[in-house]
């Protein structure tokens, strides 16, 4: 990793890390009161940290107010998603819809994915920053160190021409393949 | 920026529906004659799947990492004995 790949990777260990000790004795408490083991609760528990970052953290400021009750929230919908009980409350702003998209890439995507993560490191990780984390421009430019918001916004349309590029070249090989 | 990088800005616009009406409808007619343009939105699409996956890998190592330091190395002491005590 280099110097700003991990600065970046600090930042997030340290919002995983507060929201984890604030609001997983929480979940851990509902769901043992349920039966359900502490790996099951790890478990719920991290795809609640993913589905929160998503949804929320990245892509609004203001609800971050309410973090414990969003968590737990959200638990308690995979709870009880898991275990077919109806569940009907709601909570502002969390469609229930959006906590079905945790779902993990295709075996066809997941080759690509693999080289992508190695040979395409860089690239992904401008992409990331600006489709997935969703980061204001300035900070991006800063955080990889572009020498403007044009010259951030002409790199981020690279990469995402250099991974298109790969999976179109991949396609053609699945064609191939598939004769 | 170069034609092909405005172009890649273009079906961006088009796939995220900030295209007005007209345009977005001229990008789909000019996609079912050009089978090399569709095969370039369709691609684009995947591109974007394939960042998010990424964006969510990444995401889960950090939050497992994470866990192991809370679980595993000393400092955390108290928050896991508040969390053992709940299944006995």
């Amino acid at each position: 990793m280099n110097k700003n790949e991990q600065q970046g990777f600090d930042e997030m260990e340290g919002l995983f890390t507060r929201l984890y000790l604030e609001a997983f004795p929480l979940s851990a408490a509902f769901i043992s009161k349920r039966d359900g083991s502490l790996e099951q609760a790890k478990d719920l528990f991290q795809d609640a940290l993913v589905i929160y970052y998503e949804q929320v953290y990245t892509r609004s400021e203001k609800v971050r107010t309410s973090e414990k009750a969003y968590l737990l929230g959200i638990v308690k919908h995979l709870w009880y998603g898991q275990t077919g009980t109806g569940f009907t409350e709601r909570l502002d702003g969390l469609d229930s819809l959006m906590l079905v998209d945790i779902e993990e890439p295709q075996p066809s995507e997941q080759k690509l994915l693999s080289f992508l993560e190695t040979a395409g490191r860089k690239c992904m990780e401008v992409l990331k920053a600006f489709y997935y984390d969703n980061l204001p421009l300035s900070k991006i430019s800063d955080h990889f160190g572009f020498s403007g918001t044009r010259s951030a916004t002409v790199q981020k349309y690279k990469c995402l021409e250099k991974v298109r590029d790969k999976v179109r070249e991949r396609k053609l090989e699945y064609a191939d393949f598939a004769e | 920026m170069r034609t092909s990088l405005n172009e890649i800005e273009h079906i961006e616009k088009h796939l995220l529906g900030e295209l007005p009406g007209e345009e977005s409808l001229l990008v789909e007619v000019k996609m079912s004659l050009n089978e090399s343009l569709a095969e370039k939105v369709a691609s684009q699409e995947v591109a974007y799947a394939l960042v998010k996956q990424y964006g969510r890998r990444r995401v889960r190592q950090q939050i497992a990492n994470v866990e192991r330091k809370l679980f595993e190395t000393s400092g955390y002491m108290s928050f896991r004995q508040r969390v053992f005590k709940f299944f006995g």
